[in-house]
């Protein structure tokens, strides 16, 4: 009796492991526009597809993009402040069989290796399903160079002041 | 030298061996220093196409040499009166329209000092990119009129109000508004009353023309609407200064 109270336990916890399993499928691609060889300040496009493949509605469905940065010595998550301004889709109700497709939109903000995965869950249920991960490496891009900028931007109003103090320090030697 | 170049030369040497003079010209490099330094202080920024990078300092140089302008055409009348100098130089054997004249030229003589001081910006933020010496081909042939053009504008108001203050508010006014193109892009701008007012700001022609030669690589032949549009401006505002310094108000 002891037993079958075990089994029964284990199997209720099984299955209803099963079913949640199987409530959401989750696909993701990266877009066939997107750079052979992305470069710092390219978009790149990420195509989802969730997949409501259990037998009730998913009401309150919230999916997510996130990335992680996965260059050696460099390991950490991504803020995307600055790579996408379309970070989630939130509220959508999945009938049994719909599905859900989205286009996650990114500018590459910084060189490295990355991993971007979406992940997905909804309003009654705990778990949180996720895609498979795509990885991609972004290349270093020349940007407006400091080099120049800084001499200029600083030495001409510096040269201005300099004519500036030099008329004030001759105005001041007349008057007095 | 007749009076005209006398009064030019004035004009001009108070542009850089006046302090005041020298005050604007340093707020006018201080705000090209400022938008160059964020290009290099902002990840976002930094990551622009250069020729994108160019025509936004062409915009900026415009948008700034027209506020001094604005402000040297308000005092050109109105600051004369309110230091006590208009009415010596009105009995002075000199004609209104030399007056005019000579200040017409000693502000397109401080725009020439303006247009060569943004050299050296544009050149620090695009010299890797496309079409720099186009951006500042351009920035000459459209931008001179749209900065002379609020110069004159502000001066004819200068004329009439006889206070620096009130013609430099609404010159200003006008400026912000036909500006705003700057801070509103192409594609907010691109709805019926966005086109209309394009097709009729001249500001936005140079715009226009700096996106289309900058970013577009497109002809000088594309662009002669947009010219006339800006010669427009000039001839219309230059002739509304004439028209004020007429009878300038100085009393």
């Amino acid at each position: 009796m002891k037993h079958l109270k075990y089994f029964l336990a284990g199997f209720l916890l099984l299955s209803s492991t099963l079913v949640s399993a199987a409530n959401l499928q989750l696909q993701l691609e990266s877009d066939r526009a997107n750079p052979g060889q992305p470069t710092m300040g390219n978009w790149m496009h990420f195509n989802s597809v969730i997949n409501n493949t259990g037998q009730q509605p998913i009401e309150g469905l919230v999916a997510w993009i996130s990335l992680v940065e996965v260059t050696p010595g460099k390991e950490q998550p991504m803020d995307l402040e600055d790579w996408s301004a379309h970070k989630a889709v939130t509220g959508t109700t999945l009938q049994p069989g719909a599905i859900l497709q989205t286009q996650w939109p990114m500018r590459l903000i910084q060189s490295g290796d990355y991993r971007v995965v979406i992940s997905a869950t909804d309003r009654n249920n705990k778990t949180v399903f996720t895609s498979p991960t795509i990885q991609f490496h972004v290349a270093q891009k020349p940007v407006v160079e400091s080099t120049r900028i800084l001499p200029v931007a600083l030495g001409i109003p510096l040269l201005i002041g300099g004519l500036l103090g030099v008329q004030k320090y001759r105005h001041r030697h007349k008057s007095s | 030298m007749n009076a005209s170049s006398l009064i030019a030369k004035k004009e001009r040497s108070a542009l850089l061996q006046n302090q005041r003079g020298l005050a604007w010209l340093l707020t006018y490099a201080g705000i090209l220093s400022a938008f160059s330094l964020l290009l290099i202080s902002n990840r976002e920024l930094s990551l622009l196409d250069n020729a994108q990078v160019v025509y936004m300092m062409a915009g900026t140089v415009t948008a700034a040499g027209a506020l001094i302008a604005v402000i040297m055409g308000s005092d050109a009348y109105a600051g004369e009166r309110e230091r006590g100098t208009l009415v010596p130089l009105l009995t002075a054997p000199v004609s209104t329209g030399e007056l005019l004249l000579g200040k017409a030229i000693g502000l397109a003589s401080a725009w020439v000092i303006m247009y060569l001081l943004a050299i050296p910006y544009l050149w620090a933020v695009g010299a890797n990119g496309q079409n720099l010496g186009q951006a500042i081909f351009y920035l000459g042939l459209f931008g001179t009129p749209v900065v002379l053009g609020f110069g004159y504008l502000a001066m004819a108001l200068s004329s009439r109000s006889g206070s620096v203050m009130s013609s430099l508010l609404t010159s200003l006014s006008v400026l912000l508004f036909s500006a705003s193109p700057l801070l509103i892009g192409p594609g907010l701008r691109n709805s019926a009353i966005g086109k209309a007012l394009d097709a009729v700001n001249p500001f936005s022609g140079a715009l226009n023309t700096f996106d289309a030669v900058i970013i577009d690589s497109d002809p000088f032949t594309s662009q002669v609407g947009r010219l006339l549009l800006v010669l427009v401006w000039l001839g219309l505002t230059f002739a509304l200064a004439r028209l004020s310094a007429r009878r300038p108000a100085f009393r």
